[in-house]
């Protein structure tokens, strides 16, 4: 089993749709408008919240985010075919960690886990899949 | 009691005018979506049914069992690029999709 983070645009940056909870975080960002600066923020975003499994970052043109529906956040599971598994509803509300643990234990009985998530890349969803 | 009705049924039209405003806005792209939720107020989260929106404006087109959208993508360290198919060796991947916001 194999985490990847994919970095897609803000949810919430200042000079879009702020969030009380980004305010009371001290979190604070503008829109990326370059690659690196997504990068770096994206750094920042991993060390700050722990999270310990490796990260790519989506293009400025978004196109990830577009294939996939994953803003504001999204959970998926590739199989070994390299098709759609498991996908969440869209986040906040359907960022649901626990539902990838069932999905992987479900289809991927014998699999393990290489990597543990750490934590999950919103507050609401703390919950770490427990991978075994 | 004719009044009544008129101002039940002028809610309920006005909450469905609503509630098919918020649905149009949330099928746009995030950037415009998020251009126009930063003008409604708070109130608007109570008042709507936001969730079930949601969940259908941005189900997305993509199925469990449709093969994965390909990428080709920069690590975070900006080292290197990799492909979605290069992460797929024997074992399954989880995508976890987000920002710091």
């Amino acid at each position: 089993m194999a985490f990847y983070v994919v970095y897609i645009e803000e949810a919430h940056p200042i000079d879009a749709w702020q969030d009380d909870d980004n305010i009371k975080a001290g979190i604070s960002l503008h829109s990326t408008r370059t690659l690196s600066e997504r990068c770096s923020v994206a750094g920042t975003c991993l060390t700050r919240l722990g999270i310990a499994f490796p990260a790519v970052v989506d293009d400025l043109a978004n196109s990830t985010e577009r294939a996939y529906t994953a803003w504001p956040d999204r959970l998926y599971v590739i199989d070994r075919d390299g098709r759609v598994a498991y996908k969440s509803k869209p986040g906040p509300y359907g960022f649901k960690p626990e539902q990838v643990s069932q999905t992987l234990g479900r289809l991927f009985p014998k699999t393990r886990a290489t990597m543990a998530p750490a934590t999950s890349m919103q507050a609401e969803a703390v919950a770490a899949p427990a991978i075994r | 009691m004719r009044t009544l009705r008129k101002i039940v049924l002028t809610v309920i039209l006005l909450y469905g005018i609503l509630c098919g405003a918020a649905l149009a806005v949330m099928y746009q792209t995030p950037e415009r979506f998020s251009r126009v939720m930063m003008h409604v107020p708070d109130v608007a989260f109570i008042v709507l049914p936001f969730k079930p929106l949601w969940f259908r404006a941005r189900a997305g087109r993509l199925q469990v069992g449709d093969p994965a959208p390909g990428f080709s993508l920069s690590t975070q360290d900006q080292k290197t690029t990799v492909q979605l198919a290069s992460f797929r060796t024997s074992e399954p991947v989880v995508l976890v999709f987000g920002s710091y916001t």
